[in-house]
């Protein structure tokens, strides 16, 4: 009996041995890259909060206009003196407006378009922008006559620009996101070029180029995974830029036309209520602003766990 | 040993690098180098910093043009303006170690990928499995675990990542390796380790290397040939015990008075001697590589040629008693 367990080696009194390998095996396990994003993202108890509350503004913004169907030609109750400027109580939550509106409704169609807009146009601007930049980046032939684009676009007045498109092509969500396009992506592509020249000749680019590397899986492999977190800070810097501009452009009224629902073009009526009746003017504002950071914190807060060496 | 049996697998002839810095600027990192590399051995660059033993490397590699000379490769033109086929070769055959392990793997790719990156470029596998094999393999050949390739370059150690870095050269199969300054990022005690493995791995898979330093103690270890270069010029080439016992030229026998000592004795009597290239014969011959010995090569006019010879003769006398 002894003299078995012996032979097997399992001598139970014997002495443990300690094996390197075996010790790597147990420390090692396997990781997941987006696993450990979200892990990070979530472990801080604010961040997560700040992301609930934003998918909440998003979710109702986006689902609540279709049950209120809220018209800005239709109002219904604009004859009815006694449902004007209601100030907020449990039967109207946010009040009533000039025309006898539920602000509440107002609010939420406003903001569907203005986040619809945003993110359309903050779409549209980074998938251009991060491709022409990233090939800027890395071509210094394009670079050369690209830079001189950049100039010339790049002193183009906005708000010029903005006025004549919005006469020449009539106010339209459609004509808003072509010019908060037209010339918003060129910054944007000169920001990631910037960004790949400053990557673009490290040693590890080399590297790569010495194993045969074609320069289109450099961008996508090389480059690209660092900037995921310049590019997410600068999205959550865009998106509520545009929903300001969104806002000033309706406010400026060259936005929105009357027919569709706008946080600025509701601002800018309100304004004049505002010493009357404040809340008209700030629970608008107040949307806007819980919006713009919330979708800027978490933004942030996502470029920062998209940062490998943020997961252990 | 006589060279002229031994399959040359690299040779470099007459070899000029120039960096165009502005208008008719310039800087002539490499000046006329010229040499041989025999197939299984492994050949040493040394130099100061800024002597242009990098750009040489870089050259072989493809990165830096040449301005002058070719650079062949098995018989083959490398330099300049090839066909596509043959720079997929040069890249199939002739591999680099870096410098500095900590820059030169990507940073948001895992070990996995940062190894398997010329397996994807040329499809050297067969399906999955078998690049998964072969990773392992390369890891485990290299002294890492298979289970570390999930991981990413900043959890590693400078010395590992110099492993992955020697993982992804040879995973490729390469014939030929440019190591350049593999060692110098690294912990005193790292490197022994790394130069073992270097050693190791030539003698398993057969490589040659071109092994550049500026470390002499590391060189005199692992080379079997060494060249001297200053200024972009070659200025001597011998096989590394002959270069340690009887340097010839002003410049090698100065960078050899520089190598410390690890007695304290021998270290407080060692003499520095200060290179001066006016010493050099100014009469305006063009330098050229001259063999003073069989192997042992000097770039000199023929004046100093003289000299030289007369010089070693004399060494030669009276070690030799």
């Amino acid at each position: 009996m002894e003299e078995n367990i012996v032979k097997n080696g399992k001598d139970p009194f014997g002495f443990a041995s300690f094996d390197k390998y075996e010790s790597e095996h147990i420390a090692a396990p396997q990781y997941s890259y987006w696993k450990s994003v979200w892990r990070t993202f979530v472990k801080n108890k604010f961040t997560l909060a700040v992301a609930i509350l934003m998918l909440v503004l998003v979710l109702f913004a986006l689902i609540q206009p279709s049950f209120s169907k809220y018209d800005p030609l239709i109002a219904p109750n604009v004859n009815n003196e006694s449902m004007r400027f209601i100030k907020p109580c449990a039967e109207h939550i946010f009040g009533t407006d000039n025309v006898g509106n539920e602000v509440f409704d107002v609010v939420w169609a406003g903001a569907k378009n203005s986040i619809i807009i945003s993110f359309v146009c903050s779409f549209i601007n980074m998938l251009i922008g991060v491709t022409v930049g990233a090939i800027w980046g890395f071509s210094k032939k394009m670079d050369k006559w690209m830079i001189e684009v950049y100039n010339v676009v790049s002193n183009v007045p906005f708000l010029l620009l903005a006025m004549i498109l919005s006469y020449v092509l009539g106010a339209s969500m459609g004509t808003l996101i072509f010019v908060m396009c037209v010339t918003e992506w060129i910054f944007v592509a000169y920001f990631i070029r910037t960004q790949v020249m400053i990557i673009r000749d490290r040693e590890y680019n080399l590297a790569s180029k010495c194993l045969g590397t074609s320069t289109w899986t450099m961008i996508k492999n090389n480059i690209l995974p660092y900037l995921i977190s310049v590019i997410m800070t600068y999205v959550a810097r865009m998106i509520p830029s545009l929903i300001s501009y969104e806002v000033f452009l309706s406010y400026m009224g060259l936005g929105l036309g009357v027919t569709k629902a706008s946080l600025g073009r509701m601002i800018s009526i309100y304004t004049s209520y505002m010493n009357g009746y404040p809340h008209l003017f700030w629970i608008p504002v107040i949307v806007l602003a819980l919006l713009s950071i919330s979708l800027y914190i978490v933004g942030q807060r996502l470029a920062d766990a998209a940062d490998p060496r943020t997961h252990m | 040993m006589s060279n002229e049996d031994r399959e040359v697998i690299l040779s470099i002839k007459n070899v000029d690098i120039t960096f165009h810095t502005g208008h008719k600027k310039k800087v002539e990192a490499v000046k006329n180098a010229n040499f041989d590399i025999y197939k299984g051995e492994t050949f040493a660059l040394v130099g100061e910093s800024g002597s242009g033993k990098t750009t040489l490397g870089r050259a072989i590699m493809r990165i830096n043009p040449c301005s002058a000379g070719e650079i062949l490769f098995e018989g083959k033109r490398i330099s300049g303006k090839i066909s596509r086929a043959d720079d997929r070769n040069v890249v199939r055959n002739i591999q680099m170690i870096f410098q500095d392990p900590a820059a030169s793997l990507n940073e948001r790719a895992t070990i996995d990928y940062c190894v398997s990156e010329g397996l994807y470029n040329f499809h050297l596998y067969k399906n999955e499995q078998d690049r998964i094999a072969k990773v392992d393999k390369a890891l485990t050949d290299v002294g890492l675990l298979p289970e570390h390739k999930s991981r990413y370059p900043h959890e590693f150690s400078g010395g590992q990542r110099q492993r992955v870095g020697i993982a992804r050269a040879l995973i490729m199969d390469p014939k030929f390796i440019v190591a350049d300054e593999p060692i110098s990022a690294l912990d005193v005690s790292i490197r022994a380790q790394v130069l073992n493995l270097m050693n190791k791995l030539k003698t398993e898979k057969n490589l040659t290397y071109l092994f550049i330093a500026h470390d002499l103690s590391v060189v005199r270890f692992i080379a079997d040939r060494i060249a001297v270069i200053h200024h972009g010029e070659i200025v001597e080439i011998a096989e590394s015990e002959t270069l340690f016992e009887y340097p010839i030229h002003p410049y090698t026998i100065a960078l050899l008075s520089t190598v410390p000592m690890p007695d304290p004795i021998v270290e407080k009597n060692r003499k520095h001697i200060v290179y001066d290239p006016s010493q050099l014969d100014q009469s305006g011959e063009q330098r050229e590589m001259r063999e003073l010995r069989p192997g042992h090569f000097v770039y000199c006019t023929s004046k100093e040629f003289a000299d030289y010879e007369e010089k070693i003769s004399k060494l030669e006398k009276e070690r030799n008693g």
